[in-house]
């Protein structure tokens, strides 16, 4: 830091650039635990004047949370909850992207398809939960398909777009070598695609979680959404909060981990990052 | 197999006249519909009008003219990409119905499959030939070696320089074996500097492979320091105006002596001529 008053040239000012980033970066894990701490005591302290009914803090959610994990309420419920979520959200994944690829590929298929697909996208889904309720009953089935059906769309709109939007250069480099039409479309199309699908499949998370959270409301029987039911009425606010705090967790370890998967599916994307 | 050692044939004296055309072009048009606006009657844009010429073993062949002049589209068409409307090609006397592994192309832009690393992208057109793989690497590493890239084979298109990665396209382009190579202004998109190096390893790569090269570019420099003629094309139609013949032979200085060369000079002089006469006319 102190070579950068006397700098001269171009070279070692972009050396020295760098090396001030880097310690830049430093400082923003420091202000970021900082703010993290800061809001936690703002919380802690702001939370215990106002009556236990209608707020709660960290410490008290804290204790709540180690009495639900060692009763297995929060254990069982989790389970439950992460069943639900992970079997409706890949089956989204593997029904989207494949009718994805078909809506992109024939022009056909998307001319009868497009107006449903973007209805159906802007509607928000969970109103149809208590419909979904009366054909498959509160069981599993029909909270799985209602993850199902708010996952499946941001994959397939986006895998769509992905196969739509490959770059014609690439397509003209299949066609020079006289490649079929097959070829290109397994050697080109659908390896440009796939960071499409990846964000798809990223964006399709956090509909999941709330399909999935809305499904148990109604249904209130199993899950962390019908956790948050049961302690509402009982107006216990700080073991409400625990089941939250989960949900939280779990769309923000899922969305860490799609972003992990869609730079390493596509590492050309992402070279200005690192 | 002998004659190939041979340096440059010479394609318009009287001996080549027995040596079939790597490329014959016969009174090839084409005309693209244009349509103004959205309610607009469409017109018709003539862009090639009867163009003819022919490309011989071991020969560079420059297609240079004003932009607009429909030398990348002829170039197109030749490795059939676009449909020509007229007239005739054949490459080593086989009509040209489309695009075949019998031409291979390089792109203005170096074109790779950015998931592939640079063997793979050479590779590319080797798995259309259902070729086994490990023939397929090998071949494609020789290749990478060819270009020197010899050191980077495992490396992906983005973490290479923009001049790596076209000489990564030619290698793509040759892996194939190609009885024509065909280059739509590979080198327009590089710094002056990368430019000049790959004209250079051009030179050598073709005096190691003995291809029949297409080259089209809008530098005078570039065409008359690579070329062995140079077919200037005319514009609005694109037509053949003149066919140049460049007399510096297979063993030519680089490119800034060469630019001192009186004869260089004047012929820069009589292509610039023909092709500005046009714009002004």
């Amino acid at each position: 830091m102190t070579l950068s008053t006397n700098v001269e040239d171009a070279a070692d000012e972009t050396e020295l650039e760098e090396l001030g980033q880097k310690s830049a970066r430093k400082h923003y894990w420091l202000v970021r635990a900082v703010s993290i701490v800061t809001v936690l005591l703002l919380w802690e302290v702001a939370g215990r004047q106002v009556s236990p009914l209608f707020m709660s803090y960290p410490s008290a959610i804290a204790a709540a949370a180690v009495q639900l994990a060692a009763s297995g309420e929060l254990g069982e419920a989790f389970l439950s909850s992460m069943q639900t979520l992970t079997l409706g959200f890949v089956l989204a994944s593997i029904a989207g992207v494949l009718l994805g690829l078909l809506i992109g590929r024939y022009r056909y298929v998307d001319a009868a398809s497009d107006w449903l697909v973007n209805a159906l996208y802007s509607t928000p889904l969970v109103a149809i939960t208590p419909l979904v309720i009366l054909w498959f009953g509160l069981g599993f089935s029909a909270k799985l398909f209602i993850v199902f059906i708010l996952a499946i769309f941001p994959v397939l709109i986006n895998t769509a777009s992905g196969v739509r939007n490959v770059s014609s250069q690439l397509i003209d480099v299949g066609n020079a070598f006289a490649a079929s039409e097959r070829e290109i479309f397994v050697k080109v199309i659908l390896p440009a695609s796939l960071p499409y699908m990846m964000t798809g499949i990223r964006l399709g998370i956090g509909r999941a979680i709330i399909g999935m959270v809305v499904a148990e409301f109604f249904t209130a029987i199993t899950g962390l959404g019908a956790m948050i039911i049961k302690y509402g009425n009982q107006f216990d606010t700080a073991a409400m909060f625990v089941p939250i705090i989960c949900l939280m967790l779990m769309g923000v370890v899922y969305t860490a981990i799609a972003i992990r998967f869609e730079r390493w599916v596509a590492p050309w994307r992402y070279t200005e990052d690192e | 197999m002998t004659a190939m050692e041979v340096a440059r044939p010479e394609p318009l004296a009287g001996g080549a006249a027995a040596q079939t055309p790597r490329l014959t072009v016969t009174n090839v048009s084409k005309a693209f519909r244009v349509r103004h606006g959205v309610n607009q009657p469409s017109s018709l844009l003539q862009v090639l009008k009867n163009v003819s010429f022919e490309a011989y073993q071991n020969e560079i062949v420059s297609l240079i003219g004003e932009s607009g002049c429909g030398k990348t589209t002829l170039l197109r068409i030749i490795q059939g990409l676009i449909r020509h409307d007229a007239g005739q090609l054949a490459v080593e006397g086989r009509a040209v119905r489309g695009p075949g592994r019998d031409r291979g192309f390089v792109f203005q832009q170096p074109s790779l499959l950015p998931w592939r690393t640079a063997r793979e992208n050479v590779e590319f057109g080797l798995e259309l030939l259902r070729m086994p793989a490990p023939e397929r690497e090998r071949r494609a590493r020789d290749l990478l070696e060819l270009v020197g890239l010899g050191h980077a084979s495992e490396q992906f298109p983005h973490q290479l320089s923009g001049g790596m990665q076209q000489r990564v396209g030619l290698a793509r382009a040759l892996a194939i074996e190609p009885a024509l190579l065909l280059m739509d202004e590979p080198f327009s998109a590089l710094d002056a500097q990368t430019r000049e190096v790959l004209q250079k390893e051009l030179l050598r790569i073709q005096a190691e492979t003995h291809k029949t090269i297409i080259f089209v570019t809008h530098d005078l420099d570039e065409a008359l320091y690579l070329s062995d003629r140079i077919i200037v094309l005319g514009a609005k139609p694109g037509r053949v105006k003149e066919i140049i013949k460049v007399p510096f032979g297979s063993e030519r200085p680089e490119l800034p002596l060469l630019r001192g060369d009186p004869q260089f000079q004047e012929l820069r002089a009589r292509i610039w001529q023909l092709i500005s006469n046009q714009t002004t006319h």
